[in-house]
């Protein structure tokens, strides 16, 4: 983005350049928010419901635009057009200063995030710890929400989500470390660059301990966005919604916007570390093309992993307190630690990496998504009554 | 906001006991149920339970419209499975009349019971599963107890307050097609049964959350008066359909799912859920063997309009989705009964909940009402 | 060491197979009816016969027997029907049923002689006044049907008395008219 201001205002130097440079940045920053981040979060919530819908035997939102498509902005609109309603009794500068900062802390992160091989806004040397940094932010907005609501649930909230984001960080750190490690760089497009189109020279398919990884990583960025199954703070059933209870209006929805551009977020950083980013094969000479595809394989496979995050929120139930932190604590930390040394083992054992590890990681998922597949057809030949036998005596009229 | 402040000095930090209120509009409990928890940060004290918020004086209600005129009223007592409420106002009136119920009608109280009692089961289960945080089998349950509000619907025209039952036998006879139906939906409904256990009933999570969570002995359910699913997940073959057989429960052939601490300790959440589940597949080999057997005839006694039996009291017990159901009803020989009473399963359940929730985590708490079965209107009436 | 592997296993496995359940959902219809406007056929059509709606009285056959309004337990059909001295006839003056406190049990529409009320398939009531509720179906007074022992030959009464007929027939006992205490 810097050549491009450059581009822009010829050579001038001193209080000129940087003002300009401010301007580029506050203009790039309100466009990449309003034209991209809004709107996604607004499509993710979209295909959420209609995910969920289908998962729950019931059509989702159909009415507003073609399929429902719309309809994340009508609620966006309805929202806005809400009464503002600040309790009597909460403390009123944490109340409204807390959605900001949330959301802050989870936009501030798409400053890093590579969209396509020349489409990133800061191509940070050290990317990926900054993203990992910027994201804590959130839990002090989710702290400030749930004291400042003035309500013991909406604290209960509160600080069950601190400490859950606190602890998960841990997981989170250690299974990005094999993905560095086998990049050699922190930056963004470094790791996407030192992986290849192909899904065998993906970072996930290097060795066992890589997949551990990569199932680790994207197990605790989930747990990091408050989903199911860790959603304790947002329970609908215990807490109303937990942190998010006394607010209305366009304040929670910020809540739920930050929740949905996390989810999008977390499939970037899994598509960004394991998956190979935006690697396309060589097939055009036109660099226009080539962002196109780049940008479109990026984010199919982001989407993908939000798809995946939405459809274990249909699936699974929530777990309690103690037993996402032992889940942490004594599950996902000592895996990590085994990860890191086991990436940098075979590292060290193959120094110019193993093609046969690396097919036999493939073949490996490939049959499991074979085995995935048979076992969805099986459900459904169940459902249709293939091979049932009723309760009972087996003679039946 | 009050906060009880009780400084308990453990190892020289002042700590303070949290009074939270789960009030009585709440998206977990039952129904309007409110409970006092006394927390220590998560893990609570005490539980203490509030009643009263649903109470419609349905007791007193029935002294003033009669016998006949009391059958709607008893759908509104537990509305989930209100077809053995209906049973059980039938069964005292007849025995205080001394009328006897045809066969045939025997035979459509039972189907319409048992049809019942899987919707209710359905209910319950799902309602759980949401409670736990599985949204999916909270949906799949509910599509399949509206198949089944649509088979009832057919039968007597309402999907809810069904009112079907009458002194003397039942209101409408079986209409034509209907062993189709049934049939047709028992053969579609079992494969679902089957597809929400392996969904959610042995999800490793789900079973993190329930096993092993507040279990409660033989010994302390008995003494707590426990009944119906609740008594036998804790290990007790009790079923007043096989060991005191009313109406025509003789004559079937069907198993008493008990719990035994499959997952965990015996009488632990897990086992009263995985023994609703289990009744459900038996009501339908129930409902398969009444659609087979049931003989012709009429399908109601002659009952006189301004129906006044002897004077004198009967106990009688029906075993309703969630347990025994008890009617006790006095008569003095006028059109309208003298006293009615219920207990019901639910009511009991409430009780056990102080005890066994000391030591628990809130998250519990949810988990624990859900697993007791307990719906508001049975508890206030 | 063996049960934290068999945990691990266990935990995924046990989410593998629910998420294929899932999955598999994706391939089967939907079961919502998307009531009122996409749907083949009007919703009172697919209502079975014996669905309790709201109610309705033929007044063309109402023998004035009172047996509904003794039935109802909430007491929300109010009738007045006095003997006119000179004609001997039964004259209607008020049939009001108030569908606000009507519960919809059908025990009016058991104990009628000729099935003049009974309950339709109709069950969008909703209005923006209570006053609406109350339904009255008697505009001016009328006289009382009196059931002809030959039966029925006007032409303008057959098919109403047919159809009221054809729906007591679905209870399963019509009322023992001895013991009613019916006054017709």
């Amino acid at each position: 983005m810097q050549e491009f201001i450059d581009g822009l205002i010829g050579t001038t130097t001193g209080m000129e350049q940087h003002l300009a440079y401010l301007a580029g940045m506050l203009v790039f920053g309100a466009a990449v928010v309003f034209g991209f981040i809004l709107p996604i979060a607004g499509v993710t919530s979209w295909l959420e419901r209609r995910v969920w819908a289908r998962i729950q035997s019931r059509i989702g939102p159909n009415r507003v635009g073609p399929a429902g498509f719309l309809q994340w902005l009508a609620d966006g609109l309805k929202n806005l057009l809400k009464e503002d309603v600040v309790p009597d009794a909460v403390d009123a500068r944490l109340f409204r200063l807390a959605p900001y900062v949330v959301v802050t802390g989870f936009v501030a992160a798409f400053v890093a995030v590579p969209f396509a091989g020349s489409l990133i806004i800061a191509d940070l040397n050290i990317g990926i710890l900054y993203i990992t940094a910027v994201t804590s932010l959130v839990v002090v907005g989710i702290l400030m929400a749930g004291w400042s609501s003035n309500n013991k649930w909406s604290m209960l909230g509160g600080i069950r989500s601190a400490t859950q984001i606190v602890s998960y960080e841990i997981p989170a750190g250690l299974a990005i470390f094999p993905a560095v490690l086998l990049s050699g760089t922190l930056s963004m497009q470094g790791i996407i660059e030192s992986q290849g189109w192909e899904p065998w020279n993906w970072h996930m398919f290097h060795s066992p301990f890589a997949l551990a990884a990569f199932l680790l990583f994207f197990v605790s960025t989930l747990a990091e966005g408050n989903r199911t199954p860790f959603d304790l703070p947002e329970a609908e059933s215990e807490l109303v919604a937990g942190f998010a209870t006394e607010y209305s209006g366009m304040r929670s929805l910020l809540f739920f916007l930050a929740e949905w551009g996390n989810l999008y977020l977390i499939g970037a950083l899994v598509a960004t570390l394991y998956l190979g980013g935006w690697q396309v094969p060589d097939f055009t000479r036109s660099t226009f093309l080539l962002a196109v595809a780049q940008f479109g394989t990026f984010f199919l496979k982001a989407y993908f992993f939000v798809f995946v995050a939405m459809w274990i929120r249909a699936t699974l139930p929530r777990v309690r307190v103690d037993q996402l932190m032992s889940l942490c604590w004594k599950y996902m930390v000592p895996i990590g630690l085994v990860s890191v040394i086991g990436t940098a083992s075979v590292m060290v054992a193959f120094p110019e990496g193993n093609m046969t590890m690396r097919m036999a990681m493939t073949g490996l998922v490939g049959l499991l998504i074979v085995r995935f597949f048979l076992r969805v057809r099986y459900h459904l030949r169940r459902s249709k009554g293939v091979g049932f036998q009723p309760t009972g005596s087996v003679a039946q009229g | 906001m009050s906060v009880e402040v009780e400084i308990e000095g453990r190892g020289g930090i002042a700590t303070e006991e949290m009074t939270l209120n789960m009030g009585p509009q709440h998206p977990s409990t039952h129904g309007v149920l409110r409970f006092i928890v006394k927390a220590d940060g998560e893990i609570m004290r005490t539980a203490i339970p509030d009643i009263g918020y649903l109470h419609r004086s349905i007791e007193k209600i029935a002294e003033k419209v009669g016998w006949h005129g009391f059958m709607p009223y008893t759908d509104r007592v537990d509305y989930v499975a209100a077809m053995t409420a209906n049973q059980g106002w039938a069964m005292a009136s007849e025995a205080l009349g001394g009328i006897e119920v045809p066969r045939r009608g025997e035979y459509c109280r039972v189907i319409a019971a048992e049809l019942g009692r899987i919707c209710s089961h359905l209910l319950a289960v799902g309602a759980m599963g949401m409670d736990i945080g599985a949204i999916t089998p909270f949906t799949h349950a509910l599509r399949e107890r509206e198949m089944i509000n649509d088979l009832l619907e057919e039968l007597c025209g309402a999907r809810l307050t069904f009112n079907y039952m009458r002194i003397g036998g039942v209101a409408w006879d079986l209409p034509p097609g209907y062993r189709d139906k049934v049939i047709d939906f028992l053969d579609h409904f079992e494969p679902v049964i089957h597809e929400l256990n392996d969904l959610l009933s042995y999800n490793k999570i789900y079973v993190e959350r329930l096993a092993n969570v507040a279990p409660i002995s033989a010994e302390m359910a008995i003494s707590y008066n426990l009944v119906g699913p609740n008594l036998r997940g804790s290990g007790v073959s009790y079923d007043l359909r096989k060991d005191r057989p009313y109406s025509v429960y003789g004559d079937f052939e069907f198993d008493v799912p008990v719990g035994m601490g499959e997952q965990g300790t015996v009488g632990d959440c897990w086992d009263r859920y995985i023994v609703r589940m289990r009744e459900c597949l038996q009501s339908c080999w129930i409902l398969r063997q009444a659609l087979d057997q049931i003989p012709e005839g009429p399908v109601i006694a002659k009952v006189p309009r301004n129906f006044k039996p002897k004077a004198g009291d009967v106990h009688v017990r029906v075993e309703s989705a969630r347990g025994d159901m008890n009617w006790y009803v006095a008569a003095d020989g006028s059109e309208f009964p003298y006293r009615v009473h219920i207990h019901t399963g639910s009511f009991a359940a409430m009780s056990i909940i102080e005890e066994i929730s000391e030591g628990m985590m809130i998250a519990d708490l949810v988990a624990i009402i859900a697993s007791l079965d307990i719906v508001a209107p049975e508890v206030d009436r | 060491m063996t049960g934290y592997i068999r945990n691990v296993y266990s935990s995924l496995a046990t989410a593998f197979e629910g998420m294929s359940i899932t999955f598999s959902h994706f391939f089967r219809k939907p079961y919502t009816v998307q009531y009122p406007d996409r749907i083949p056929l009007p919703v009172q059509d697919t209502l079975p016969y014996r669905y309790r709606g709201l109610l309705e009285v033929d007044l063309e056959i109402c023998t004035g027997c009172l047996a509904c309004e003794r039935a109802c337990p909430i007491d929300c059909i109010v009738i007045e029907a006095k003997k006119d001295p000179s004609t001997k006839a039964m004259i209607l003056n008020r049939f009001d049923i108030d569908m606000a406190k009507c519960m919809y049990c059908g025990l009016c529409s058991e104990p009628c002689p000729t099935g003049s009320i009974h309950h339709t398939r109709e069950f969008e009531g909703s209005d923006y006044s209570l006053e609406s509720m109350v339904r009255r179906f008697v505009k001016v007074p009328v006289a009382a049907y009196k059931p002809k022992k030959s039966g029925e030959d006007d032409p303008e009464i057959v098919p109403i008395l047919e159809r009221g007929m054809r729906y007591i027939d679905e209870f399963a006992q019509p009322v023992d008219p001895k013991k009613s205490g019916a006054k017709s």
